[in-house]
């Protein structure tokens, strides 16, 4: 992966994520990250290289396919990326109503889901007028709304105190046991060591794999120099 | 297009307020030329179909012949045409009359008398029963070789070319005008796209289709168009109303009589629906063109 003319971003990076893992993705700042985030979420196509998600190599899958892919995947940018016309529900709501979901069931869930992370009292109000902290919460609840199968989430703690990023934490374990694959990129240690996952550690643009997971079905990253075989756990 | 359930609301950036004022005078420009072309088109209609149903009669001086004379002769040539069928009127148009019709050339006080002007019989024919210019013409020279039958054939065929070439003209502009308003919907759908890229990125990574997005865009353009054909089409009727007006001052006995019909304004009332659905249209083309761009 490079953009444009500059250098490999990601060079050597095979992994695959099997349905239901949870992963933690670490690396200094600028090792790659959010490069290989922006290709799994599929904003960005490898330069070489194969990408399989959910059973399909994205190279080859027709372009009017992507949405339905993109939809099976939520993901909390590090920017967050809100809508700023638009209000904290409305944001919420926003992967609902692209996949043509009745307005009983949005209002209904983003109502429940608002409610659980703590913002039953700001739906109406619009990202600028919230704090960091809620802003990364509606971008959670966003990313989650739709029970994805894949769940990306690019510093997800990052402008919460300590005792949200667990309580976050906890919310996206439940979401994995509810059978969502969860990619989390961190810098936080306290986290990883609290919460016991694997761990993809991203380092000149190397990946390597700690407590590797075996499985089938779920993401595969597989740089074009590297074996078939998917890394033991 | 209809806003849909779990259609967006994109926020307005402040230059697409002007968006509608631009297109609202495209719109203008586009009634008056299109007034204009359908007016010649009926003004052209009616002569080449003779119905503007005038004819001039020239009854020419006899060199020595005395003003009582001339006027005998010019009174038997209007019975005669008073009784010729498909004529509803004829007149011999009295010589100040003639003469206030020369004054621009010739300048007031201009010694007429001593001029061997010819005397002219004005002939209005029944509606739809014009009578044959042939028959007519022989019937005429029949009761006075020195008459001259003046069908404005001559004129009328100039006219025409003259008037054919301004519709054309017109049609053109209107073209000219409909491709503008194109280029204003592009302009502003790209300056909107700018304005909205992060929405767009947002919606593109959540999942949303391409007809999705551009639906946003659309219903944007969409008001705008037909805001902005509202706006012109409502300028373009109160210059025509205030041209009419302006017209009904005039002594018209010498213009043509000829008036915007039902289907004109229907053409015309149907441009702010033209406009919204340009806008709209393209508006969709643009952020699908756009979109196919992305991964």
């Amino acid at each position: 992966m490079r953009y444009g003319t500059g250098p490999e971003v990601l060079r050597e990076v095979t992994f695959s994520l099997a349905p239901g893992s949870f992963h933690f993705l670490t690396g200094r700042s600028g090792a790659g990250k959010s490069s290989l985030l922006k290709l799994m979420y599929l904003a960005h196509r490898p330069s070489r290289g194969l990408i399989t998600l959910f059973d399909e190599d994205i190279a080859t899958v027709p372009q009017n396919r992507l949405p339905l892919l993109r939809r099976r995947i939520g993901v909390v940018f590090q920017e967050f990326r809100l809508l700023n016309h638009l209000s904290a529900f409305d944001n919420v709501a926003l992967p609902l109503r692209v996949a043509g979901v009745r307005d009983s069931t949005v209002r209904k869930n983003v109502r429940e889901l608002l409610q659980w992370t703590g913002l039953a009292d700001h739906m109406d109000a619009r990202p600028p007028t919230l704090s960091g902290g809620q802003q990364q919460r509606v971008a959670i609840a966003r990313a989650i709304i739709a029970k994805p199968s894949l769940l990306l989430a690019d510093e997800p703690t990052g402008n919460v105190d300590e005792a949200m990023g667990v309580r976050l934490l906890y919310l996206f374990e439940e979401l994995n046991r509810m059978g969502t694959t969860v990619v989390i990129a961190t810098h936080s240690e306290a986290l990883i060591s609290r919460f016991r996952h694997t761990v993809l550690h991203l380092e000149d643009g190397i990946l390597t794999v700690r407590e590797s997971t075996v499985h089938r079905g779920g993401v595969s990253v597989r740089a074009p120099s590297q074996p078939t075989s998917e890394p033991e756990r | 297009m209809i806003r849909r359930r779990g259609d967006l609301v994109l926020s307005r950036e402040p230059s697409a307020r002007l968006v509608p004022w631009i297109i609202g005078l495209m719109t203008y420009l586009a009634c008056l030329m299109l007034a204009g072309a359908l007016l010649l088109s009926e003004l052209l209609d009616q002569w080449s179909t003779g119905l503007t149903g005038t004819v001039t009669v020239q009854v020419m001086p006899v060199e020595g012949e005395s003003a009582g004379t001339i006027d005998d002769r010019v009174d038997k040539l209007v019975r005669l045409l008073q009784r010729t069928r498909g004529v509803a009127e004829a007149r011999a148009i009295p010589v100040p009359e003639i003469a206030a019709l020369l004054e621009p050339w010739l300048g007031a006080g201009a010694p007429l008398e001593e001029l061997p002007l010819p005397r002219l019989i004005d002939v209005r024919f029944d509606e739809g029963g014009a009578p044959s210019m042939e028959v007519l013409r022989s019937t005429i020279s029949n009761a006075d070789p020195t008459a001259i039958l003046d069908d404005h054939g001559v004129w009328r065929e100039q006219l025409a070319g003259l008037i054919q070439a301004l519709g054309a003209v017109a049609a053109f502009i209107v073209v000219l005008v409909a491709v503008a308003t194109v280029g204003i919907v592009i302009f502003a759908t790209r300056s909107g796209m700018a304005a909205h890229q992060d929405v767009i990125e947002v919606l593109h990574l959540i999942g949303a289709r391409d007809v999705f997005i551009a639906r946003q865009f659309q219903n944007l353009a969409l008001w705008q168009g037909l805001r902005g054909g509202l706006i012109g089409i409502a300028l373009g009727a109160a210059t025509m109303w205030a041209l009419r007006h302006a017209a009904s001052q005039l002594d018209t006995s010498m213009l043509p009589q000829v008036s915007l019909l039902a289907w004109h304004w229907g053409v015309l009332a149907a441009l702010p629906l033209a406009t919204a659905l340009i806008s709209n249209w393209t508006a969709k083309r643009t952020v699908v063109r756009s979109l196919r761009k992305l991964v």
